[in-house]
């Protein structure tokens, strides 16, 4: 018993030492001088902390559009996509309608397709309608993307729902609008919410799509504009302003898994859970 | 796709199953059109392209070649080498992934205090963006910003000159290291969801039987939890085919470190062989099809009517 | 009247900022807009005030008649050449002029994306062009883009390792010479010969070096004559195999690239580097190194031959597909201009492409005469990298048979040669 008590708390230990230890290496990272980083700092910890690297990636133009960028087309894609997985998880786990397996497998095949095959001829196509390098070009793809993980999740959510509840309070008197709102909404929220954290993790992640699909800083999104950040000279990437930037990416990363770690664990999990 | 089975449909028989019907249809097709859109349109000019020799940057040398792309893809070693790091890297990130997740899965199970922080930063790398994780762990094996080499300078083989990128098992093994960093926390919460589908009952009534720890966790847990393994296994096991972003921050391919979708990449958007990429497109969307199907085999689970029909 | 004027403005601004989204919008100016994607510049140092750089020519350069606006490409050059290339095969008007890499205007020019500069334009451009800057940026004998600015590397070292090692800079040194004098003496060889485009200059500059060509013939596309399996192949490889084999090399040799040598340069074992114009003020807030800091001309690959200095740079095209053709052609006057060439140098370091503006003030203030002449003779007489539409398949088939540094042998060439030839005719993948 105390055997186990140990191992779980060594266990604990490891698992943040694990986590946490290459966002505490890029934090320190953060906090060295560009010049430490040049000429080479095996150290773990910077010999001088300054916050420069702050000032200038915050300062850096490209990547502050890049951070609007990614925030709005991940935030729009999101919007949009737990929309159309609403109503189709709605559907697969409420309605008998024929096709309903072909729809689901379609969303298992679309989660592993790979998306490298899709880039050229997506390329050739977004050209001919104008959304090449553009926020609507990289939405839809993103939609496409994220619909499966939503809508498993949804559905697997929707079927957890007490349905007899909303048919109870119709019995009682209320509306079938105010029973859905009163009843089904709360009931809904949460699901639709972690859908929504998820496909937006995703979105805000996204890479391959990102560098194929845009040219400019009028849609680059983050991961893209990272992999491409031009430093003070051309020939040395400036590391700790590379670690900067990743640190300020991921603080919005950061903040959604502190507020609501239960529900990303509950919409990863909805899909395992059942089978 | 591969995981339907013939089953029964609805029988569309009473007025109200008609609107029933007819409402589900409409309910599912804005997504299904927004799935198919991005997907089948380009996957089927792929197809078309793939059977032409054209080059986007030399446009007047374009030509119908027929299946010979194909041929000379399938009989190309560097096609075969970059499969086999793909395969490599899918294999080692998985098994890893599966003993650590594991492992991580038990102590999140067991565990009764921190619950809350330990979830926190378990998703922390799961939510990170993956070229960020690149970052961190090129950084991490630099050699002249690295700790690897002074914090690890005890071990053989490992000196403050040991260049982690310069040769291509070093750097394999430091691509591997971030997908696997990144990805573990995702398969050890699939784990964790199937570890606690497992009967407590069951595992007391093993243990008064006598059954020893390895016995319990091979004879009951295990087969608990075989549709949950097969989950984590088969969507880690798709993602780390399809692994490019590591590849492209840490080595752009260098040390024979190519997968098979960065070989892709490189010949549609670097080198413009529109032609000769999608064939590549082509088959790595065909080895995709042909490993999922391989391992819902494996596992022999239905997915779709686990989720079909709950 | 006005209304409608002011209609056409409203109408103007909107497509403006519907196709600029990045561009601030210009009110009601109704001058067209020329949109120039730009390699990035160095940042500005502290204090400047104003445009810089590329972006500081396009204010001087917008007339009565244009008004020029710059777009920032990625770093890496051939992040620039596929975003470019990509949108200029789709015919996008969206690009006016363009900052090209001298290793892909043959790319370019070939399929039709550069516009024709007229003959007697493109002599007023290069009337007094380096030579080496001007064949960089010729294709098929017409000039394809207009040289802005050239860069050419030096061998840098450190004056009190050479007297040390009793190397006597004044006379030209060969590549063996600097390894055995750097393996004898502790010291190190910085070059670049990671997996990149780096490598393949180095590369280039030994065969050219050795008076042979990597490829020639290079009119006949595809079919062009592969000579890199040849005496002076050879002797490029014997020069990469000594360093690789020798004491002199960095650690990290196989993934050494311009920025990497910097940083042991400065210690204790910095002897020699290769590498570009920039080097002269990158150590300028470090006395120790900057005090002890040389510069001769590029190492001989051969005793008996004068070496054959690489050479980078910027040329400016004219995007085929613009609709302001005739504006953009007339924008490269200006941009290319000695003026601006010396200011920009001023400014980023990039060296002048044009002979004259090394005379410019703006540049013998803040460079010592001796290292602009430098700069100058080595632009020159320098040996491009073929300029060739399929300098890119050459290039990746060099690197994937040269790299790493430390497998290259005696039929290294041999091997390149055959994987070059079968890149070319599409029988093998790259």
């Amino acid at each position: 018993m105390n055997r186990t008590k140990v191992g779980t708390g060594v266990g604990f230990a490891v698992i943040l030492v694990w986590c946490l230890l290459p966002i505490v290496w890029i934090l320190s990272l953060s906090f060295k001088p560009v010049q430490e980083t040049t000429t080479g700092s095996p150290h773990f910890l910077p010999q001088t902390w300054t916050l420069q690297n702050y000032k200038d990636v915050l300062n850096n133009s490209d990547f502050t559009r890049a951070l609007l960028n990614s925030t709005g087309i991940a935030l729009i894609a999101t919007a949009l996509a737990v929309i159309f997985a609403t109503l189709a998880a709605y559907a697969i786990a409420r309605l008998e309608f024929r096709g309903k397996r072909l729809v689901l497998s379609l969303a298992l095949a679309i989660a592993m397709f790979p998306v490298v095959s899709l880039v050229g001829p997506l390329f050739d196509l977004w050209r001919t309608f104008h959304l090449f390098n553009t926020w609507p070009g990289l939405i839809i793809p993103y939609m496409s993307f994220t619909l499966p993980l939503a809508i498993w999740t949804l559905s697997a959510f929707f079927r957890e729902i007490p349905w007899e509840m909303e048919q109870a309070a119709q019995v009682d008197g209320a509306t079938s609008w105010q029973a859905f709102r009163k009843v089904i909404v709360p009931l809904a929220a949460p699901g639709v919410f972690t859908a929504a954290i998820l496909t937006f993790f995703f979105a805000w992640n996204e890479f391959v799509l990102a560098i194929s699909l845009t040219s400019t800083t009028s849609a680059r999104t983050v991961p893209a504009q990272l992999s491409f950040f031009v430093g003070s000279d051309e020939f040395n990437p400036p590391y700790s302003q590379l670690a900067t930037a990743s640190v300020v990416v991921t603080i919005p990363i950061v903040v959604l898994v502190l507020l609501f770690q239960r529900k990303i664990v509950a919409g990863l999990t909805s899909g395992a859970v059942k089978g | 796709m591969t995981a339907v089975t013939a089953t029964r449909e609805p029988a569309v028989t009473s007025d109200r199953a008609v609107a029933e019907n007819s409402l589900g249809r409409r309910l599912v097709l804005p997504a299904v059109l927004l799935m198919l859109i991005v997907t089948a349109y380009p996957m089927l000019r792929a197809l078309y392209l793939s059977l032409f020799r054209y080059r986007l940057t030399t446009p007047d040398d374009r030509a119908f070649v027929g299946l010979s792309n194909y041929t000379h893809v399938l009989t190309d070693s560097l096609f075969w080498k970059d499969m086999g790091n793909t395969v490599l890297i899918m294999v080692i990130t998985v098994g890893v992934e599966l003993v650590i997740g594991f492992a991580f899965a038990m102590v999140m199970h067991r565990i009764v205090f921190a619950r809350g922080a330990i979830r926190t930063a378990i998703l922390i790398p799961y939510g990170i963006i993956t070229v960020v994780s690149a970052f961190a762990w090129q950084f991490t094996f630099s050699l002249n910003n690295g700790y690897v080499n002074s914090w690890f300078s005890w071990l053989p083989g490992i000196s403050a000159d040991t260049n982690w990128f310069g040769g291509h098992w070093t750097a394999m093994f430091a691509i591997m290291v971030s997908e696997i960093w990144k990805t573990t926390p995702f398969m050890s919460l699939l784990l964790l969801a199937g570890l606690s589908q497992v009967s407590e009952d069951m595992l007391e009534a093993a243990k008064v039987d006598g059954a020893t720890w390895w016995q319990r966790f091979y004879k009951v847990i295990l087969p608990n939890m075989r549709a949950a393994i097969m989950v984590a296994v088969l969507f880690r096991a798709l993602d780390a085919f399809r692994i490019f972003d590591n590849i492209f921050v840490m080595t752009k391919g260098a040390q024979n470190t190519e997968s098979s979708s960065f070989l892709t990449y490189r010949q549609v958007i670097e080198q413009f062989q529109l032609g000769m990429g999608s064939a590549l497109s082509v088959l790595l969307f065909l080895s995709v099809l042909l490993l999922a199907w391989g391992i819902v085999k494996l596992f022999n689970v239905d997915l779709a009517a686990a989720r079909g029909e709950g | 009247m006005r209304n409608i004027r002011r209609r056409l403005a409203l109408g103007a601004a909107v497509t403006l900022t519907a196709t600029l989204l990045a561009a601030c919008g210009s009110g009601n100016d109704s001058r067209p807009t020329l949109v120039w994607y730009t390699n990035p510049d160095p940042t500005a140092p502290a204090g400047f005030k104003g445009p810089f750089g590329q972006a500081g020519i396009a204010q001087r350069c917008s007339t009565d008649d244009y008004r020029i606006t710059t777009q920032q490409l990625p770093g890496d050059a051939s992040q620039q050449r596929i975003q470019l290339a990509r949108r200029l095969a789709a015919h996008d008007t969206g690009i006016d002029l363009m900052s090209l890499d001298p290793v892909f205007v043959g790319e370019f020019a070939n399929a039709g994306f550069l516009a024709d500069i007229p003959a007697d334009q493109a002599t007023t451009l290069t009337t007094d062009t380096l030579d080496g800057a001007k064949e960089a940026a010729t294709w098929a004998g017409k000039l394809a883009a207009a040289p802005l600015w050239a860069n050419t590397q030096l061998l840098w070292y450190r004056k009190s390792f050479a007297e040390k090692a009793g190397l006597d800079m004044t006379q030209p040194v060969t590549w063996d010479q600097i390894i055995d004098a750097a393996s004898k003496n502790g010291g190190t060889v910085g070059v670049q010969a990671n997996k990149y485009e780096g490598y393949s200059v180095w590369i280039n500059a030994l065969v050219e070096g050795a008076g042979g060509n990597i490829v020639s013939d290079v009119a006949k596309g595809i079919h062009a004559k592969v000579d890199i399996d040849s005496a002076a192949g050879k002797d490029a490889a014997g020069v990469i195999e000594k360093l690789a084999k020798s004491s002199a090399k960095e650690p990290d040799l196989s993934v050494s690239n311009e920025g990497t040598v910097l940083g042991p340069f400065a210690t204790s074992k910095g002897a020699f580097i290769v590498n570009w114009t920039f080097i002269y003020s990158n150590y300028s807030s470090d006395k120790t190194v900057s005090k002890d800091l040389g510069f001769t001309r590029y190492p001989r690959t051969t005793a008996d031959q004068p070496s054959k200095p690489p050479l980078g740079g910027i040329n400016i095209g004219v995007n085929d597909a613009t609709s302001h053709k005739s504006q953009a052609l007339d924008a490269l006057n200006c941009i290319t201009s000695a003026k601006n060439q010396a200011r920009y140098a001023a400014e980023t370091g990039n060296m002048p492409s044009s002979s004259a503006a090394y005379d410019d003030p703006a540049l013998t203030k803040t460079y010592p005469a001796a290292l602009l002449d430098e700069f100058r003779t080595s632009i020159q007489e320098a040996g491009p990298r073929p300029i060739t539409p399929y300098w890119s398949d050459i290039s990746s088939a060099l690197q994937s048979t040269w790299h790493p540094a430390n497998s290259v042998s005696p039929s290294t060439p041999k091997h390149s040669a055959s994987f070059i030839k079968d890149v070319l005719d599409g029988s093998k993948l790259l």
